[in-house]
């Protein structure tokens, strides 16, 4: 399958990143935002982190430019029917995602695969959703799309091997390598990465040692590129809630039980990066002080 | 015979049709019909440039989605009963394919069969950012031109000459056992083409002269050619290595690299594009890659420019002196390519300070010669001084005339 134009929906973090790597892969993108505010943001958005990119000497100016012209920007859902497979990035929750998928079945022809991108939540309950299951299949994009090699790629109930063949295309023209996952709750990363940051969460708790000691620890120790509370910081603490709780609804098991600390930071607020602060203060994109102090909590 | 040259990017075709024979080479009489090019392959705005012989240059602009469309509109014009310089695809001979990267399985230019396939797919691991494209080059060519044979020509080819102390790294044995990891050198077609237009020149047999070669383009590696042969070129497993150049940095301390790298909290693709896409000239002026405004800029007073161009010609001159020594002397130093062709003063300042080694510029000669062929070392000086434009889409053409003939000459 050749693929020449893409629809995303969803101008958030995720969408733009997938917008950024498929762009940046010479393939035109469509992004789809819920208003003219919101398309103009997400724009603007994707012009700063292309610059950033630009001042890691990641990309050139000329290459900034290239993919810029690759990606548009709409507000209105007809702009998708030309494309030639969509990918939905709305947030992780179940009933936004069905209702997507609802209105992406509506708007695109019949023949158009569509590709859920989640972490956690069911393929088979959104698909279904849809009422025309087989073509729905999933894949959960790890985030920096354009760093990370590789993506879950996820198959339903009722995908058809077409659909499914079609996301495996997809995972070769974007260059990442394929973990092939039968639906299960949290799939691989998220199911075995959950319970890591959380027992992390705990030591915290606990007083056993400081956030930036165990980071360290585990990032030393075991030769990881970050340690599990900078990643929660970095992905946002109340997503990490999200996925703990799916887990603990869905497994019912005490593994997957979110600490109560991560719980009592969301509730305060501190989401970490994106609010400031988290475990960490956060200052311009650099770290500071472990903000969440041992037996003080 | 005419025959068709392809050069094969990632999202862009060039190519030339050129007339030739085992008898037209010996007068150096061959002669191009028409040349062009169709890029941005893989969108619905392809730009196909079209320039037949003594004609007028054409644009399109249209639908190019893959090689072998790009292939088939190239045959369209080349046949087309008005623009066409042929009057149907029969008479496309056979067809030259620019291939990068022939590892250690090519030291010359062959006739590609399925066992020459899969020998340069095998390559691709080499480099992988132009031989898959190379090969879709081929695979389209030869759909459309089935009667024709096809030949690649490699840019590693003319280098696999060089001795194992000049081709190895100080590194594990074992690593160029398992992965081949040396030297390979690249330009290898454009060396030899001006390697061997110097005989004509300097009035002496290649097998009689030690010449450094200087291709220098936005890209620019240089070549010591002792009796015709190869024997040290400067770029190295890939063209990263050696000159420094547009806007890659050359010879680095490959420490560098990991420290930049710790520092800057920098990804292995950042930091590739760091050292390939934001060095060079470019990253040392902060201005431009390109020698024409460095040199402007610095006429202007520019101080970061004249720092750029003073690396640039500094790394020509060690390396000069360098190959000097590896063939026990020289008898010319030729400069090819963009900068090498047509900026006389980077040829002067960067061959400033030879007369020791017998070479001396004649700086009236050397202001004077641009994209020409021509000398410019004085009347007196041992060492000649030469500008001769490089042809390699010419020489892709006549290996392609030599390899049917079983007539290669190295």
């Amino acid at each position: 399958m050749e693929f020449r134009k893409l629809g995303i929906v969803g101008g958030g973090s995720m969408g733009k990143s997938i917008a950024h790597k498929v762009a940046a892969n010479g393939i035109d993108v469509v992004v789809l935002e819920v208003s003219p505010e919101h398309v103009k943001r997400a724009r603007e958005e994707l012009g700063e982190s292309l610059d950033r990119e630009l001042a890691k000497w990641g990309i050139t100016a000329s290459e900034k430019k290239a993919i810029l012209s690759r990606v548009r920007f709409t507000a209105d859902i007809a702009d998708l029917a030309d494309t030639d497979l969509v990918i939905e990035t709305v947030t992780e929750d179940l009933d936004a995602k069905k209702q997507v998928m609802r209105q992406l079945c509506a708007a695109c022809p019949p023949d158009r695969v569509i590709v859920t991108n989640t972490s956690t939540l069911s393929i088979t309950e959104i698909a279904a959703a849809s009422g025309q299951p087989a073509r729905v299949v999933g894949m959960h994009f790890m985030y920096p799309v354009t760093r990370s090699p590789i993506v879950e790629v996820v198959r339903g109930a009722e995908t058809s091997d077409a659909s499914f063949a079609a996301a495996l295309e997809l995972a070769r023209a974007l260059d990442k390598q394929v973990v092939e996952v039968f639906e299960y709750p949290g799939y691989v990363v998220t199911r075995t990465m959950m319970p890591f940051v959380n027992e992390a969460m705990h030591v915290v708790m606990e007083g056993v040692a400081r956030p930036g000691e165990v980071d360290r620890a585990i990032r030393l120790g075991y030769d990881f590129k970050m340690g599990p509370l900078e990643y929660c910081d970095r992905v946002g603490l109340d997503k990490v809630l999200g996925w703990m709780e799916h887990l603990w609804r869905e497994l019912g098991e005490f593994k997957y039980r979110p600490c109560p600390l991560l719980r009592k930071l969301v509730r305060a607020g501190h989401l970490g990066r994106k609010s400031g602060r988290g475990f960490y203060r956060w200052d311009a994109d650099k770290r500071g002080a472990d903000a969440v102090g041992g037996p003080v909590l | 015979m005419n025959v068709l040259v392809l050069n094969c990017g990632s999202s862009s075709v060039k190519y030339q049709l050129i007339e030739t024979s085992l008898e037209l080479i010996e007068r150096n009489a061959d002669r191009v019909l028409a040349k062009g090019s169709v890029e941005r392959i893989g969108t619905a705005s392809a730009l196909h440039t079209y320039e037949p012989a003594g004609r007028d240059k054409a644009t399109e602009s249209g639908e190019i989605l893959e090689h072998r469309q790009a292939v088939a509109a190239i045959l369209a014009l080349l046949t087309d009963a008005e623009r066409g310089v042929v009057s149907a695809p029969e008479e496309i001979a056979a067809v030259g394919h620019r291939m990068v990267h022939g590892g250690e399985k090519f030291s010359q230019s062959v006739l590609i069969t399925a066992d020459v396939e899969r020998g340069i797919q095998e390559c691709c691991e080499l480099a992988p950012l132009h031989n898959p494209h190379n090969l879709r080059g081929y695979q389209a060519a030869k759909r459309i031109l089935p009667h024709a044979p096809h030949a690649a020509v490699f840019d590693t080819a003319y280098h696999q000459t060089m001795p194992a102390h000049a081709y190895l790294y100080g590194l594990p044995y074992v690593l160029y056992q398992r992965h081949q990891i040396r030297r390979y050198g690249f330009h290898g077609t454009s060396h030899r083409y001006v390697g061997w237009r110097s005989a004509a020149l300097l009035g002496r047999p290649r097998e009689q002269t030690r010449l450094v070669t200087c291709h220098l383009g936005n890209g620019a590696s240089m070549c010591a050619i002792e009796h015709g042969r190869s024997i040290d070129t400067s770029m190295g497993f890939t063209p990263l290595e050696g000159l420094l150049m547009g806007s890659r940095c050359g010879d680095i301390d490959p420490s560098v690299v990991f420290h930049v790298m710790h520092k800057e909290d920098l990804s292995e693709q950042q930091a590739t594009a760091l050292l390939n896409k934001h060095s060079g000239l470019y990253g040392v002026s902060g201005l431009s890659n390109d020698m024409r405004e460095l040199l402007a800029a610095e006429a202007d007073g520019n101080a970061r420019a004249r720092l750029a161009i003073e690396l640039f010609c500094y790394r020509i001159r060690k390396y000069v002196g360098a190959y000097a020594a590896a063939m026990g002397g020289m008898d010319a130093v030729i400069f090819t390519g963009g900068i090498g062709e047509n900026a006389p003063s980077i040829r002067e300042r960067a061959l400033a300070g030879l007369g020791f080694l017998g070479l001396e510029v004649d700086a009236a000669a050397n202001a004077a010669l641009r994209g020409r062929e021509g000398e410019f070392s004085t009347p007196g000086s041992r060492v000649k001084a030469l500008v001769i434009p490089t042809n390699e889409e010419l020489l892709i053409a006549r290996d392609t005339v030599r390899v049917m003939a079983g007539a290669l000459v190295h």
